[in-house]
């Protein structure tokens, strides 16, 4: 094609007329992400999330690349700036590779990004991932046979059994693991509810979000009656897709959202109040950027 | 859903239209079945020559399966996303559940980020395409389902079980996108004439020559005895003609 056969931007539009709005979304920036900062945000998101653990370890680099189609070198820089982040550690010898940082704790990452995050933002994402899973939800109780859902309330009550003896407080570290286990158990079981909607557009989107929101779920699941409140809710919902109702299932899964944010919020005010900065500095910072970036 | 729309134009299939339709559909999906049989049969043979070797690790596991997945692509008369072995859990020496798969348009093996980077088990015990070869020794036709493991889309798995001296050591399979599914059969079912749905195990829709019956929806209780129902042989499918 010749460089005068292409359209100018400056005067796309439709034969019709006007640009439209959809038009001018076609030419927006795409932006230079290279695949160095995919591979790295993605191992970044895992980390932060909870999906890898501290003191897992990573595969090998040539591993690495292939799990993301990427070259050897592309991984090896990735892993390069997650290690200048402080996000993973390595070590030489013969047990050595890379592993994800001790201090890497997914509560403390979850707690951070609250902070940094505002009301109108929280509650807006709070909306979308509603929006979808309700959706999802409302298909799944009209679609779903009851050996489906009974298929995945008994998984969730097995994730749920190591939370029983949770009244043993002398086991932290292991109360610990249980609740991120609980965590685990209750994303799968979201996901696969979304699963029986049979569909794949509204279960990529909301496996999407739950991935998103996992982090904030499992700072809210630190306080037990929080989550022995969500945790009813899913109950219910489950319940209720059984049972053909989607009314009954949206309503426990508002309910349970709306818990979730009131419950972050009170927690983020609480906090910044307790952080309170003098007005200067504040009016002196940038403001907040979204980027996940920890300061190293 | 109960609501049920006028009449269509053209007369309710017949008998012989709806056993035509499940003739259709079980050769269709008998494709998958003969093809894996053939497979496994090759397949189990090699499993109990390498374990006689050496303990079966992922990587050996893989590099037997991955030839003969890739050839059911050309060979197999179906638009094939996916194929594969499912190892049986706790089968392997180094990982206690394997998919040695390939998919997608690249053929590409799939990894799976829990097993690669986790190590973490995967446990498909309750998945139907595992599950139920396992539990009734036969071959299986899954779904549909979304199937948010590998191929993250609106799928069917054909899977049948492999055995080696009676004991079962997991399941060759492949998958099929309904959207594909649905280009081959429908046209073919639209042919015969009339009104004709093609239900899984639970009543679910796989694909319906009628616009007011969607891929995914279920027909079931009483919503059932608006129709004749026609068994697919060799298959958890049945071909749904409405009442005349």
């Amino acid at each position: 094609m010749t460089q005068n056969e292409g359209m100018s931007l400056r005067d796309a539009a439709p034969r019709s007329g006007r640009p439209t709005r959809l038009h001018s979304a076609v030419f927006q920036p795409i932006g230079d992400e290279g695949r160095t900062a995919l591979v790295e945000r993605r191992i970044a998101e895992a980390i932060m999330g909870g999906v890898l653990a501290a003191g897992e370890r990573l595969p090998a680099e040539t591993e690495l690349a292939a799990a993301f189609g990427v070259a050897p070198a592309t991984a090896r820089e990735a892993l390069m700036a997650l290690r200048g982040r402080g996000l993973i550690v390595t070590r030489r010898g013969r047990s050595g590779g890379s592993f994800i940082a001790d201090s890497a704790d997914p509560i403390k990452f979850a707690s951070r990004a609250l902070l940094e995050s505002s009301r109108v933002g929280l509650r807006d994402a709070a909306q979308h991932y509603l929006a979808i899973t309700a959706a999802c939800v409302e298909l799944a109780a009209r679609r779903a046979d009851v050996s489906e859902v009974a298929m995945i309330r008994a998984r969730l009550e097995r994730g749920d059994a190591a939370l029983v003896g949770e009244n043993n407080v002398s086991h932290r570290h292991s109360h610990d693991r249980d609740v991120a286990a609980w965590r685990r158990a209750s994303d799968d079981a979201m996901i696969e509810i979304a699963a029986l909607s049979q569909s794949a557009r509204l279960t990529r989107e909301q496996m999407k979000l739950q991935g998103e929101f996992s982090p904030l779920f499992a700072l809210v699941d630190t306080h037990a009656p929080s989550r022995a409140a969500s945790r009813a809710r899913l109950i219910e919902l489950l319940s209720a897709v059984s049972a053909s109702d989607g009314d009954a299932a949206t309503r426990a899964l508002s309910d349970g959202v709306r818990l979730a944010v009131d419950w972050l919020i009170t927690y983020r005010d609480e906090h910044l109040a307790a952080s309170i900065l003098p007005i200067a500095v504040v009016t002196a910072q940038p403001t907040a950027p979204r980027s996940e970036r920890i300061p190293t | 859903m109960t609501t049920h729309h006028a009449a269509s134009q053209t007369p309710s299939p017949t008998h012989a239209d709806a056993g035509q339709a499940a003739a259709l559909v079980t050769e269709y999906f008998a494709r998958a079945i003969d093809a894996l049989a053939d497979w496994k049969v090759a397949l189990a043979a090699n499993i109990a020559t390498l374990r006689g070797q050496a303990p079966l690790t992922t990587a050996s596991l893989d590099t037997i399966v991955e030839p003969a997945a890739l050839r059911l692509f050309d060979t197999v008369a179906l638009p094939i996303y996916g194929a594969g072995f499912i190892a049986a859990l706790d089968s392997l020496a180094d990982a206690n559940s394997h998919l040695a798969w390939w998919q997608g348009p690249d053929r590409a093996r799939l990894v799976l980020a829990a097993q690669s980077v986790n190590k973490e088990h995967i446990d498909y015990s309750e998945l139907e395409w595992y599950r139920v070869p396992l539990a009734t020794g036969e071959a299986h036709v899954a779904g549909p389902y979304v199937d948010y493991l590998c191929s993250d889309e609106y799928t069917i798995t054909v899977a049948s079980p492999v055995h080696i001296d009676g004991q079962f050591v997991g399941a060759v399979a492949l998958d099929l996108l309904i959207d594909r599914v649905e280009r081959d059969l429908t046209p073919r079912l639209s042919a015969l004439g009339g009104d004709i749905s093609i239900v899984n195990g639970v009543g679910r829709v796989l694909l319906s020559t009628s616009a007011a019956r969607a891929t995914g929806d279920t027909i079931r209780g009483d919503d059932l005895n608006g129709f004749e129902r026609y068994a697919c042989t060799g298959m958890a499918l049945e071909v749904l003609i409405p009442r005349g």
